[in-house]
């Protein structure tokens, strides 16, 4: 008996103290990205039982993968909304990962939207309204999961494709890409950024593009294309003939500056 | 039978130390035990299943598939091991119980300290060589894939004409990433500390009770509020929020049951995220003070326990 | 060392806590005895009269709630009490999946023996328990007799200077019951305590230097079991072949002498030891 005591005793003291233990470990962890925040509890209401397993059984990353599977029979079936619904219990089971942020918004802006775009079925002026609706919406999500990883490269990457590709918003799409290598992106998202920029309506945009372009042409890395824009950029910029670059060779025509989203 | 004679023979004894080689057997005789009950089949199976999902799934696009494959993996594997621990643990003790061979054990000068701890280290040797096992096919099947998907996607993009270095490179960098890489086995690393802590409360619980149905459903209640420690404890030391009882109630649960969510960095694994080593002995750490903690409890309330 | 008792029970009471509001049980009340080295002691006692409770507070199996219990000097409560003890329970059973060797090589090695010695002594056990042929059976397929002899084995293989045996001869054939006894005797010429229960009395009369007899968690005779059994008012006459007439020949008698003798009985005999348990244990049962 007098050693049950001490045993519940032990557990109690322990329990005590390894509360502020198990905070700063958890602490740590999450600023590593290790370990999510807790679910909102509205969150799991909409999911049912198994956001409610999610949440207390430590499988939220499988049950997301599982959303995510359900999400994609749902494409199959082209069933946009319930695309949507999926990606969104997916993007809130697993908030800091950028590639569900990135595929939900993809779903939306690029199947949805070319769906409805090329939709025989549907009147032109539904088409084309539909097709600004859910580009709108993969940009939301995009941004949504931005304001959550504000320094993630890959999602200001594809915000920028998504940009260019899809809304023809050059600025934007040029601040995206300028964001992602900012923020440690692939190299060739500066020179994206500096091809946006020089497609946009505005010369704000354009001296941000040239500049950005110069100096890659005065590091040498200059491909074709960017060769192209900047002669662009000079002639609209009015640049003066002894700072432009030289005439080198006839340049190629590139068929696409950009390599374009990997998917298609 | 004087106080004379007892006392000298007392005097020349000396007590029974603790001794690794007896708990390696009773661990190696608990390991043996328990692959008896046809858990190597169910091992093996679940390496067959692995496998299948890791090539049967639905490609969307090579990131995807990989990080699904981790995830789905590794996921079924936490469950897998977790409810290996507390089953197992909860039919060892019962069962040596049942059939006297507890009797036969502790009536040997053995420390029941030894004993628990035989056991102990028993079914975590078997979880640990499970894992390992498991481990060992995934990163085979991960680096099969990411081969395969890496050249599949090359090809694709040079169907397509735009197989540019950059995206090359690009598609290089993801695969490498969510292929083959150490932090896999950090992560199957963390699946053992979660299944030894929460195969710790259960012989704990186990001893308390010493009823298997009891033990299971417990272990597995302290399991999911062990995964929800941190909501509990952010709400405990809220101040003033709701009333003293059911402060209390919360408070106690926190204490008693350990924080399972610190070792859960699978999904960031899955999601491709590296595990510095800091947060590897975070994590090793917390776990061995928790089963430090909770042996030396099961060792108090097993000592004076009547069989 | 030769005076420290080989096992003593001094006042010992063994309470059952019962579940929950329950009633608790008094399985032993106050029971004291003492063996000494090198003896045979058989306890006895109807099922349920706490023998092997009292075991098992011997080998700290179980807390006594009263009183203590040593084994050559040493507490009970002590791991090193358990040093020099080979301990057989009643209904042994082992780890299906060993053999009978590996079982014996298990419990030697928890008893810190290794390598050959442990090997060899394990042939030694295995052959003086009659159990070679079933070395590399597993313990699964053992019958019971057979488990009760890996008992006994594996009680023996670290050649203890005590054994307690709870009913070693339950379930085993009759040779297989003679070898346990002859296995007792030899133990006691080797200077082996032996501390042994049955409920077959004129196996233990056979075997028993001294008895105790418990009933409902008493001790209710305890001595040299030819002082408890030798009634010394009484006299025995077993005859042979005898005719009616002799015997009414000799009642007549009897009567005739007067006095304080009398007959008390005649009949076919019975084992005295199983008379006395009788008469021992035949007290008014409690609930
Ligand atoms: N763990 C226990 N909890 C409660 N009661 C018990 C426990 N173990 C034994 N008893 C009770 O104590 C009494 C004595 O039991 P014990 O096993 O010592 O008898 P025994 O003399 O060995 O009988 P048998 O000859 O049948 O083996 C019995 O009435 C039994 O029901
Ligand atoms: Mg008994």
């Amino acid at each position: 008996m007098k050693r049950k005591l001490q045993a519940a005793a032990v557990l109690l003291i322990f329990g005590v103290l390894k509360m502020p233990l198990e905070q700063r470990v958890t602490h740590d962890l999450r600023t590593m990205h290790l370990v999510d925040e807790p679910l909102h509890l509205g969150v799991k209401g909409n999911m049912g039982q198994m956001g409610l397993a999610a949440a207390f059984g430590g499988l939220r990353g499988l049950i997301a993968t599982v959303f995510q599977l359900r999400a994609h029979v749902e494409f199959t079936r082209v069933n946009w909304a319930q695309v949507d619904k999926y990606y969104g219990f997916v993007t809130q089971l697993q908030p800091r990962n950028a590639r569900y942020w990135e595929e939900a918004s993809w779903h939306m802006a690029y199947n949805a939207a070319s769906y409805y775009l090329y939709n025989k079925e549907l009147k032109p002026a539904l088409r084309g309204q539909l097709f600004h609706e859910y580009v709108q919406r993969g940009t939301t999500i995009l941004n949504e999961g931005l304001a959550l990883m504000p320094d993630n490269p890959r999602l200001w990457q594809k915000l920028g494709d998504l940009h260019w590709n899809r809304s023809k918003d050059f600025k934007a799409s040029g601040d995206a890409y300028l964001s992602s290598f900012q923020h440690g992106g692939l190299n060739f998202t500066e020179r994206f950024a500096g091809f946006a920029y020089a497609q946009a309506n505005d010369p704000d945009s354009w001296t941000k593009g040239y500049a950005i372009l110069k100096k890659l042409y005065d590091e040498k890395k200059a491909t074709p294309g960017l060769i192209e824009f900047l002669k662009m950029l000079e002639q609209n910029l009015h640049i003066p003939a002894a700072q432009r670059i030289p005439d080198a060779g006839p340049v190629r025509r590139a068929t696409d500056p950009q390599a374009g989203p990997l998917r298609q | 039978m004087s106080e004379a004679t007892q006392s000298s023979a007392a005097v020349n004894v000396a007590p029974v130390r603790f001794s690794p080689r007896r708990v390696w057997t009773l661990a190696y005789a608990t390991m043996t035990q328990l692959m008896r009950m046809k858990i190597l089949p169910f091992l093996l199976l679940f390496c067959v299943l692995v496998a299948a999902m890791g090539f049967g799934f639905s490609t969307i696009n090579p990131e995807q598939q990989l990080s699904q494959f981790k995830t789905m993996s590794l996921g079924v594997l936490q469950v897998f091991s977790i409810v290996f621990g507390i089953v197992a643990t909860a039919l060892l003790l019962p069962k040596d119980l049942d059939d006297r061979t507890l009797y036969t054990i502790l009536s040997k000068p053995v420390p029941r300290f030894d004993y628990l701890l035989g056991k102990l280290l028993g079914v975590l040797m078997l979880i640990a060589s499970g894992l390992v096992i498991i481990d060992a096919v995934l990163s085979l099947i991960l680096w099969l894939q990411q081969s395969m998907l890496f050249d599949a996607a090359v090809s694709q993009l040079h169907s397509e004409k735009q197989d540019t270095p950059e995206a090359v490179a690009q598609m290089r960098e993801i695969v490498a990433r969510q292929g083959l890489t150490w932090n896999l086995h950090w992560a199957v690393w963390a699946i053992f500390l979660k299944a030894a802590v929460v195969t710790t409360v259960a012989l704990l619980l186990s001893c308390i009770a010493s009823s298997t149905l009891f033990t299971i459903v417990i272990a597995f209640c302290i399991t999911i509020i062990g995964h929800g420690h941190a909501m509990i404890r952010e709400f405990v030391l809220q101040p003033n929020l709701s009333s003293a009882s059911v402060r209390i109630a919360s408070f106690l649960l926190a204490a008693i049951c350990p924080d399972l969510a610190q070792f859960d960095v699978v999904d960031s694994v899955a999601n491709g995220e590296v595990i510095p080593w800091t947060a590897v002995y975070e994590m090793t750490g917390i776990a061995a003070l928790y089963m430090t903690v909770y042996l030396f409890v099961t060792h108090l309330v097993f000592v004076e326990k009547e069989l | 060392m030769s005076d420290t008792p080989a096992v003593s029970v001094n006042h010992l009471t063994k309470v059952f806590k019962g579940s929950l509001g329950k009633g608790a049980f008094r399985a032993v009340h106050d029971v004291s005895l003492t063996v000494k080295p090198g003896e045979v002691y058989g306890l006895i006692g109807p099922n349920g009269s706490g023998k092997s409770t009292t075991m098992k507070v011997i080998l700290g199996l179980l807390n006594a709630t009263e009183g203590d219990t040593r084994i050559f000097g040493i507490p009970s409560t002590e791991v090193a009490s358990r040093r020099s003890v080979g301990f057989l329970p009643e209904n042994p059973y082992f780890y299906k999946h060993l053999n009978g060797r590996e079982t014996l090589h298990f419990y030697g090695k928890l008893c810190g023996m290794t390598g050959d010695h442990l090997k060899s002594r394990a042939e030694e056990m295995l052959a003086l328990t009659g159990l070679e042929d079933a070395a590399t059976r597993r313990v699964g397929g053992f019958s019971k007799g057979m488990l009760q002899r890996l008992g006994l084995a594996q009680a023996l293989i670290h050649e203890p200077q005590l054994l307690v045996l709870d009913e070693p001869t339950a379930g085993v054939d009759p040779s297989g019951s003679r070898i346990i006894r002859d296995l007792i005797i030899e133990f006691r010429s080797r200077g082996i305590t032996v501390l042994v229960t049955s409920h077959l009395l004129e196996q233990m009369q056979e075997v028993c230097d001294r008895v105790g007899i418990m009933a409902h968690g008493r001790m209710v005779r305890e001595g040299r079991l030819d002082e408890l059994i030798a009634v010394e008012n009484q006299t025995e006459m077993v005859l042979e072949n005898a005719s009616p007439d002799l015997l009414a020949k000799i009642n007549a008698l009897v009567k005739a002498e007067g006095g304080g003798t009398r007959l008390l009985r005649s009949g076919h005999p019975r084992t005295t030891l199983e008379r006395l348990f009788l008469e021992a244990t035949n007290e008014p049962k409690k609930p």
